[in-house]
């Protein structure tokens, strides 16, 4: 994410103030600024380490079938079962995707659609949608997203379940920018319009610090109504991150704080995830590789204060409908086009 | 601003819009990984995950 590409955009010279804003935009390419994220993924390794994201309970089971490699086709057909806090359930899911586009869809068993549509018209403009569609009036969403990676800088505006004749719906423009090799500052504002006569803004603030040796990252984001999310992550090694994550609540009404300490240790064949927490739980996920087609998932959390826990045990499997030839073929395949073009970022 | 009838109409056609959305979403996701993906699978490996 964090590449230099110094190419300034020239303005023709016959256009006003060109020539002023030719030498701003040279300038700013030659500082070299790396390009900080998108406002998503500020978080984005934080939540890769703590499984606050991946804990489950209950018995799980998730069969993939790939049909092809080199445009993605996979097929998903998930089981889950005997969960406390979720029914049983079913879900099969497909995914699509080129170097354009990435599509991908689910459907319950209940007959609840998820979608995602992710187009990049080039490798700076990507524009998103996602969807969920259920049988319950109440609860559909549509979401519409368009992000723009400049050279130091990460423009992103969404609009969710916007209705064309009111224009109600909320509406969140990001921006963040990188004001030196190391530090991006940027600000997330969402304007929510529930009804045409009402509306409300509210501004964010981000700051995001990366160490010079990529090694460790620390955020911060805070709401003027005093809400402070700060996260810290470090890579000790290859094998080795943590994360820590605080939030904080301090308005008048209502004070709280969760913090969150975590380790992720990538082992060759396994992950494994440990997690605590500042309201008394210890939580730990692992993610076992046996052959290149099976993996087994075992997920535990105890809640010392409420003298509970939550176990979940899953298996994921992975089959490929390509024999092995067919398989190669589309692993040369890529990567020759992996040298030859780049991708845009498809997520 | 628009009427109140092509309000209701925008508002009907955006409902038949999503229940065609509803039920169209996943057959167009398999038609095209089904048509564009390099060897052209059979229908049965959709279904069984075995074969």
């Amino acid at each position: 994410m964090a590449e230099t590409s110094p190419n300034p955009f020239i303005f023709p010279s016959y256009l006003p103030f060109s020539s002023t804003f030719n030498r701003f935009s040279q300038w700013r390419a030659e500082l070299g600024l790396p390009n900080p994220g998108t406002v998503e993924n500020l978080q984005k390794e934080v939540k890769a380490t703590h499984l606050t994201n991946y804990a489950f309970d209950g018995g799980r089971a998730d069969l993939t079938k790939s049909m092809s490699m080199n445009p993605l086709f996979q097929v998903t057909h998930s089981f889950a079962l005997g969960s406390q806090s979720m029914p049983p359930s079913y879900n099969f899911g497909a995914i699509y995707a080129s170097e354009r586009v990435f599509l991908q869809g689910g459907v319950d068993h209940e007959g609840n659609v998820s979608a995602r549509c992710n187009q990049g018209w080039t490798a700076n403009h990507v524009s998103k949608m996602q969807a969920q569609i259920s049988q319950q009036p109440g609860h559909n969403l549509l979401q519409l997203e368009h992000d723009y990676q400049g050279s130091d800088f990460n423009l992103n505006l969404k609009a969710a379940n916007p209705w064309p004749t009111d224009l109600t719906g909320i509406f969140v423009g990001s921006y963040l920018q990188s004001i030196t090799k190391n530090l991006a500052l940027g600000t997330e504002c969402v304007y929510q319009r529930p009804t045409p006569t009402t509306s409300d803004l509210v501004a964010t603030y981000l700051a995001k610090y990366t160490s010079s040796d990529k090694s460790w990252i620390a955020t911060a984001q805070i709401q003027p109504a005093g809400i402070l999310q700060a996260t810290y992550w470090h890579k000790l090694s290859e094998k080795v991150e943590f994360a820590a994550d605080l939030q904080l609540m301090a308005s008048p009404i209502r004070r709280d704080a969760l913090a969150t300490l975590g380790a992720k240790y990538d082992l060759r064949l396994s992950t494994f995830r440990a997690q605590l927490d500042s309201t008394g739980k210890v939580s730990a996920l692992l993610e076992q590789r046996f052959t290149p087609t099976f993996a087994f998932l075992m997920s535990g959390e105890i809640d010392h204060f409420k003298n509970s826990a939550k176990v979940g045990v899953g298996v994921m499997i992975e089959s490929s409908a390509l024999s092995n030839e067919e398989l190669e073929a589309q692993m040369m395949a890529m990567q020759q086009q992996q040298q030859q073009q780049s991708f845009p970022a498809p997520s | 601003m628009p009427s109140e009838d092509t309000k209701e109409r925008i508002a009907k056609v955006i409902e038949v819009g999503r229940t065609v959305f509803h039920y169209a979403w996943i057959p167009v996701i398999i038609y095209v990984g089904f048509t564009r993906s390099n060897p052209q699978p059979s229908l049965i490996k959709l279904i069984s995950p075995l074969a």
